[in-house]
């Protein structure tokens, strides 16, 4: 489709042993991300999901390098196009940010300025790494407002974020986010602040323009639905490690990670029958075992063993998938279920 | 069976004033207008809509936490519009309320003890506190020695039981839960929703749960009742609702939740809605829902508002054309954002984005 842009026999983003390490002086340290890794090539959409705390989006930001560098330690390798961007200078990566790689966030109203027109918070993006004129960038804004379904956008240029409404805000935020055509798109919770119908337009609108654009993406999420829609590959996070990944179809069809399957359980379904019972993983996702003294999710986990609290599982090849546990769910169960 | 709980005609509308000194008024927000429910003793009624769709405010008008403009509400017979002072204080005792944000609900500086008997004090019921408090904590899955322990010493969940605990204390006929999971992780949310039909068994419960998320609201409710701008779209038994939704709204809501599972998320019917939520400071005349509706036909939609009739047994739509809609007679117009405007060819460098201008 473009000829500037890599095979794809070499991913577009590799991320390899990511690690990412908190700690304020005479306080304990906190890992929240810790071994993470992942490939994303061209084109491709890759989901990670977890619940809260799972380290997702502490990964996104380390990607990104949008981490506070005081009591932030980060290690590995996040090789982008064949360079390790932990590598990169301050300038180097914002140079790199908003043109190659770019972010939806979840709240728009937070990440937008209020005291600026949206039209000039879009049009600086593009005056700043293409060296465009303003009337120039802003002829662009104008017309990338269009794609993404903001009605009049020429009368939306001078508007602020406050007379917008959550979903058109979070329409500028894409509008920014694909203004340089990056390569990788990285949307975190894009969403979860917006209400289902207004949900659907927006994952629509999203969806279009990665095509469009042929950018690849990373999804970033705690719902299962949205990945099953738009995802190829899906990580599954929890504690601060990927412990399942797998396409969607192998990954819905036969969860393997106890906690994947536990997870897809205990949701309730349009589809399910009223009175099937849920069955909720017991616990919470604090009660976890530091990954250095076995499987983190072993407290909480039914399939538990005495190696699971003794050693700790790696993230190994599993058929079709990669899996890190000692006591998957067997296949036979998982079609029992089903 | 008897309807424990009976809301006719109700009406909440919030005063927009202007005006420094007198406050003219100058308009309503009509958050609820003119809803009419019926819950009976021991079930449970689901109530679905989207934010600013009024739900919340009608829970809470229920319980007179919100003001009602008009209408009846009947609590086993009783008005409770009308209550005033001692006896509307009486009545609460049987109808309670879950919040959705435990940590905003719970007062930080009160140990669940105290938290758990407040409303036992407040209602001057005599109580032995040891017991009752151990009693209460075992009924939500919650150790004994919580009882010492603070809020912010828990887990959400954990804050949504003792959330939980406490709308039980008074041995209330109605709960009402205004999203009591949707703060909550999705692994624990399945714990609380369980918790809930427990205690529905063994205390003989009734619920009125309001929530955004139809998935939650199917798996709990007998009865679900879907809120559009302040009005009730359709209502039915549960799973008549999800088996075949009447309303355009509803189809439309049903098709836009995501659901975890890549072979129904690529065949399933999809119905995007355009544009956003009108303000109910300025309802859309006729059928509220007609600006945004992909069935709206020339005539009447935007004139005349559609009252909620019987279509089945006990399902009821607020839609001129339901009929020709199930019968597949009237289709909807092509959805999704079409006003969008696709590149057709990728541009390659950045003079070519701009544009001739640069």
């Amino acid at each position: 489709m473009n000829a500037g842009r890599r095979d794809n026999d070499q991913p577009l983003l590799s991320v390899r042993n990511l690690a990412v390490t908190f700690q304020l002086r005479g306080q304990h340290a906190a890992k929240a991300v810790d071994d993470v890794s992942f490939d994303i090539r061209a084109g491709q959409h890759v989901g990670l999901v977890g619940e809260s705390g799972s380290g997702k989006s502490v990964t996104s930001l380390a990607i990104m390098g949008l981490l506070p560098r005081r009591g932030v330690r980060v290690s590995g390798e996040v090789m982008f196009d064949g360079t390790n961007l932990l590598s990169k200078s301050r300038g180097e990566m914002s140079a790199l940010r908003g043109r190659d790689i770019s972010m939806v966030f979840q709240d728009p109203m937070t990440s937008l300025n209020p005291v600026i027109p949206i039209g000039i918070q879009v049009a600086e993006i593009i005056q700043r790494h293409f060296n465009a004129s303003k009337s120039a960038a802003l002829e662009r804004t104008e017309e990338l407002l269009a794609r993404v379904g903001i009605p009049d956008p020429r009368r939306r240029l001078g508007e602020y974020p406050h007379q917008l409404s959550g979903g058109m805000r979070q329409r500028v935020l894409i509008a920014m986010a694909l203004a340089c055509e990056p390569r990788l798109l990285i949307a975190d919770e894009p969403t979860t602040a917006l209400d289902v119908t207004i949900q659907a337009q927006v994952l629509e609108v999203l969806k279009k323009l990665v095509a469009d654009t042929d950018a690849a993406l990373l999804m970033i999420t705690h719902d299962l639905g949205i990945v099953a829609g738009l995802c190829d590959t899906v990580n599954v996070m929890y504690a601060g490690r990927v412990v399942e990944s797998a396409t969607r179809e192998r990954l819905f069809a036969q969860p393997q990670h106890p906690y994947t399957g536990g997870l897809l359980e205990s949701i309730p379904k349009l589809d399910s029958p009223r009175g099937a019972p849920l069955r909720p993983i017991p616990g919470s996702p604090t009660q976890v075992l530091p990954w250095s003294e076995g499987c983190a999710f072993a407290p909480r986990c039914g399939n538990r063993t005495e190696e699971c609290t003794a050693r700790t599982p790696d993230l190994d090849p599993a058929g079709d998938r990669h899996l890190r546990c000692f006591n998957p769910l067997s296949r036979t169960a998982a079609e029992a279920r089903r | 069976m008897t309807a424990l709980l009976k809301v006719e005609g109700l009406k909440v509308h919030f005063p927009i004033r202007q005006g420094l000194l007198l406050g003219r008024q100058v308009g309503a927000v009509r958050a609820v207008d003119g809803v009419d429910l019926e819950i009976e003793e021991g079930r449970t009624l689901g109530l679905v809509g989207e934010s600013g769709c009024g739900k919340s405010t009608l829970g809470r008008a229920i319980l007179r936490l919100s003001p009602i403009t008009e209408g009846r509400v009947l609590f086993d017979g009783v008005d409770v519009a009308s209550l005033k002072g001692e006896k509307l204080r009486s009545i609460r005792q049987d109808m309670q309320m879950v919040f959705q944000d435990p940590m905003a609900s719970l007062n930080p500086r009160q140990s669940v003890e105290t938290l758990l008997t407040e409303p036992l004090r407040a209602h001057g019921i005599p109580f032995d506190r040891k017991v009752r408090v151990r009693e209460l904590l075992e009924q939500v899955g919650l150790p004994s020695s919580a009882a010492q322990k603070y809020p912010h010493e828990f887990s959400g969940g954990q804050r949504q039981r003792i959330g939980i605990a406490r709308a039980i204390a008074l041995e209330p006929r109605l709960v009402i839960a205004d999203e009591p999971v949707s703060a909550l992780d999705v692994s624990i949310q399945a714990q609380v929703l369980n918790l809930l039909e427990e205690l529905q068994t063994s205390l003989g419960l009734t619920y009125l749960v309001i929530a955004h998320d139809l998935a939650v609201v199917r798996h709990v409710s007998d009865e679900v009742a879907v809120m559009y701008l302040g009005s009730v779209v359709e209502q039915a038994q549960s799973d008549d609702l999800y088996d075949k939704p009447l309303h355009p709204y509803t189809k439309a809501l049903m098709s836009a939740v995501p659901v975890p599972d890549p072979v129904v998320e690529a065949t399933r019917e999809r119905i995007i809605l355009q544009g956003d939520l009108p303000s109910p400071a300025d309802p859309p005349s006729g059928c509220r829902f007609h600006t945004r509706c992909p069935f709206r036909q020339p005539t009447r939609c935007d004139t005349e508002r559609p009252a909620l009739r019987e279509l089945d047994r006990g399902h009821r739509v607020a839609c001129h054309w339901a009929e020709e809609i199930a019968a597949g007679k009237i289709t909807p117009r092509s959805s999704g954002p079409e006003d969008v405007v696709m590149f057709t060819s990728r541009p390659s460098s950045p003079s070519e984005l701009l544009g001739s201008s640069e």
